[in-house]
C-alpha cells in the first residue's frame, strides 16, 4: 500500500488533511498505524488569533468553516510540535501560509532542516483570511511566484494545495508544476455562505466560509482529475472523502494518494477505515498493489 | 425536555461534572452533537435534550437498544475542590444539564447546595432538587420569582452556572469568579477543528472542547460570544 510522491515514500495512501487533525497531538484514540502521513494545521510566521465565533455551520452533507488560520506561529510550532513529530513513524507536512510570496519563502527557510518537518503543503487556497490565501491560488503568476519562493528555500518536498475557485484548474496546476512543485493537493474548500433566519445575518461571523464534506466530493473528484490530467507530478486528492469508495474514486481518477479531512470530525476512525478498506478492495479485486489499480486518466 | 440514557461504563466511571460527550449515529448528521453529562446511574450516562433540529429529532426517535457512538468524557468540568461551605447552581433552561453531577460533587465535599432554576415560563422550568434549597425564577412570573435566575440567586462561596450565553454574561457581572459552562457550536469535540472558539478577556480564543467548556466567568469576552445558537437542519 506504500505510495511514492516525488521524493517521499509514504507507507500508505491516506493522509490526514490540514485543519482537521490539528498538530497530530490532540486525538489519542485515532488509529495512527493507518496514517500515510499528516498535514499540520496551517501556520503563519506569526501567531494569529483567528476569527470570532460562530466559526462553523453545518450544511446538508457538509460544513462551512471560517477559522481564520488561528495558530501559534512558526516558532511555537517548532518548539512545541516538531520535536514530537520527529519521533513518529509517519511524515508530517507543514501547511504554510503567508501574506506575500516572500513570507511563504521565509517560513520554508525557517522550517527547512527542523527535525520532524518532512515537507510543505503550500496553502494558496484558504478562503478565510483577509490577506493572501485564495488571492495567490486563483492567479497562475501569483501561484507560481509563491511556489518558486518556497522552492528556492528548501529541498524538502513541496506540495501545493489548490483552490477549486478557478475557471481552469489545469492552468494553475501547470503554473505551479513549472515553478517546481513536487505534488499538488486538490482541492481546498469552496467558498460558501449560509444565512441564519433568526437574525437575518450570515451564520458565520466572517460572513463566508469554506465548504467541506461529502457535499463537495463529486466537484473535488472532477477537479483533482482535471489537475492530474494537466500535469506530470502526482496529485493528492482531497474533498469530502468519508468512506473507502470515496477514496477509490479519487485514486482511479488519477490521484496518487488522498487526504481525509472533515470526516474525521464525526468519525475519528475514518482514516483507518478508509485505509483498511482500500487494502480490502485491492485484495478482493486481485490487485497485488495500489499500482495495479486501473486509472481513468486520459492526458490533456 | 427528554432524557436519553446510554450504556457507557468507562465514561460513567470517570466523568466529572461539567464534562460532555459528543454523540454520533448513523444515519445521522455529518457532525457529532455535544451534550453535557446529566446524570450517571451505574454503567449508564444520561443526557438531557430538546428537539431543536433534525439531529436531536433523530436522537429522540431512537428506540431502546439502538446504538450511538458516544465519545467522552470530553473537556474540563467544574473541578470542585474542598473548602467552600456553600454552592449555588444557576441554570437557565437546558442549562440544568451539568448540574445534577455538580450538586452531587458539591454535596460530597460538604457544601450546602442551592439550586436556582430559571426559564421563560413555568412550563419550561426544570425541577431538579438534589440539594438543600431550590429557587425558581420565570420571566413571566408563572412560577417562583418573576425575573431572571441570576437576580433570584443568593450569594455563595461557589457559583456554578450554565445556560444561554447572555445569562452567563449576567453571571459574570455579578460573580466574576463564578464557573460557567459555555455553549458553542462544535465541530470535532477533540480539539482539532478550532470551531468552538471561546473569546477570552485577555484576547484571543481557546477551545470550548479542550480548555472549556467550563470557564471562570470573567475570563470570557461575552460581547464576542453569540447567545442562542441556531442549529442546522442537516442532513
Amino acid at each position: 500500500m506504500s505510495v511514492t510522491i516525488g521524493a517521499s515514500t509514504l507507507r500508505g495512501p491516506v493522509l490526514a488533511a490540514s485543519g482537521t487533525f490539528g498538530y497530530g497531538t490532540e486525538v489519542p484514540l485515532l488509529e495512527r498505524r493507518a496514517l500515510g502521513g499528516m498535514v499540520s494545521k496551517g501556520i503563519f510566521l506569526r501567531p494569529r488569533a483567528g476569527t470570532p465565533p460562530p466559526r462553523i455551520a453545518e450544511t446538508p452533507s457538509g460544513m462551512l468553516n471560517a477559522i481564520g488560520l488561528q495558530g501559534p506561529g512558526v516558532e511555537a510550532l517548532i518548539r512545541d510540535y516538531a520535536p514530537q513529530w520527529a519521533t513518529w513513524d509517519f511524515p508530517v507536512f507543514v501547511n504554510i501560509n503567508g501574506e506575500s510570496a516572500a513570507e511563504y519563502g521565509e517560513l520554508a527557510a525557517r522550517l527547512d532542516g527542523v527535525p520532524g518537518v518532512a515537507g510543505f503543503e503550500i496553502n494558496i487556497s484558504c478562503p478565510n483570511v483577509e490577506q493572501g490565501g485564495l488571492y495567490f491560488g486563483n492567479d497562475p503568476h501569483a501561484a507560481a511566484a509563491v511556489t518558486e519562493a518556497v522552492r528556492r528555500r528548501t529541498n524538502l518536498p513541496v506540495w501545493v494545495k489548490l483552490t477549486p475557485m478557478v475557471s481552469d484548474i489545469g492552468v494553475i496546476a501547470r503554473a505551479v508544476e513549472s515553478a517546481g512543485a513536487d505534488a499538488l493537493c486538490a482541492i481546498n474548500t469552496y467558498v460558501g455562505m449560509s444565512i441564519d433566519l433568526n437574525t437575518y445575518r450570515p451564520r458565520l461571523s466572517f460572513r463566508t466560509g469554506g465548504l467541506s464534506g461529502p457535499a463537495i466530493r463529486p466537484l473535488a473528484v472532477h477537479l483533482a482529475h482535471q489537475a492530474a490530467r494537466a500535469v506530470r507530478i502526482p496529485v493528492v486528492g482531497v474533498g469530502g472523502i468519508a468512506r473507502t469508495e470515496d477514496a477509490l474514486e479519487f485514486l482511479v481518477a488519477g490521484c496518487t494518494a488522498v487526504q481525509v479531512g472533515t470526516a474525521t470530525f464525526g468519525n475519528p476512525r475514518a482514516i483507518a477505515e478508509v485505509h483498511d478498506g482500500i487494502a480490502a478492495f485491492l485484495d478482493e479485486k486481485g490487485f497485488a498493489s495500489l499500482a495495479e489499480l486501473p486509472r481513468y486518466l486520459p492526458r490533456d | 425536555m427528554f432524557v436519553i440514557s446510554m450504556r457507557a461504563p468507562e465514561i460513567a466511571a470517570s466523568v466529572r461534572a461539567g464534562q460532555f460527550v459528543n454523540l454520533g449515529w448513523a444515519p445521522g448528521p455529518l457532525l457529532r452533537r455535544p451534550f453535557s453529562v446529566y446524570r450517571v446511574a451505574g454503567e449508564d450516562v444520561e443526557i438531557v435534550l430538546k428537539a431543536v433540529g433534525a439531529g436531536t429529532a433523530q436522537l429522540l426517535a431512537m428506540e431502546a437498544g439502538d446504538r450511538v457512538s458516544c465519545l467522552g468524557p470530553l473537556g474540563h468540568g467544574f473541578a470542585l475542590s474542598p473548602g467552600p461551605k456553600t454552592a449555588v447552581l444557576v441554570s437557565g433552561g437546558l442549562g440544568v444539564a451539568p448540574m445534577p453531577l455538580a450538586a452531587a460533587e458539591a454535596r460530597a465535599l460538604g457544601m450546602h447546595v442551592t439550586w436556582v432554576h430559571g426559564a421563560r415560563s413555568a412550563e419550561e422550568l426544570c425541577h431538579e432538587s438534589d440539594g438543600d434549597e431550590v429557587v425558581f425564577a420565570t420571566d413571566d412570573g408563572s412560577r417562583g420569582v418573576r425575573g431572571t435566575a441570576v437576580a433570584a440567586a443568593p450569594d455563595a462561596d461557589v457559583v456554578l452556572a450554565c445556560g444561554p450565553n447572555r445569562m452567563l454574561a449576567a453571571v459574570s457581572e455579578r460573580w466574576p469568579d463564578a464557573r460557567v459552562a459555555v455553549e458553542t457550536y462544535m465541530g470535532c469535540g477533540t480539539g482539532v477543528c478550532l470551531g468552538c472558539a471561546v473569546p477570552l478577556s485577555r484576547g484571543g480564543y481557546d477551545r470550548a472542547c479542550k480548555e472549556g467548556p467550563v470557564y471562570r466567568a470573567a475570563d470570557v469576552d461575552w460581547r464576542l460570544l453569540p447567545s442562542h445558537l441556531a442549529y442546522a437542519t442537516s442532513p
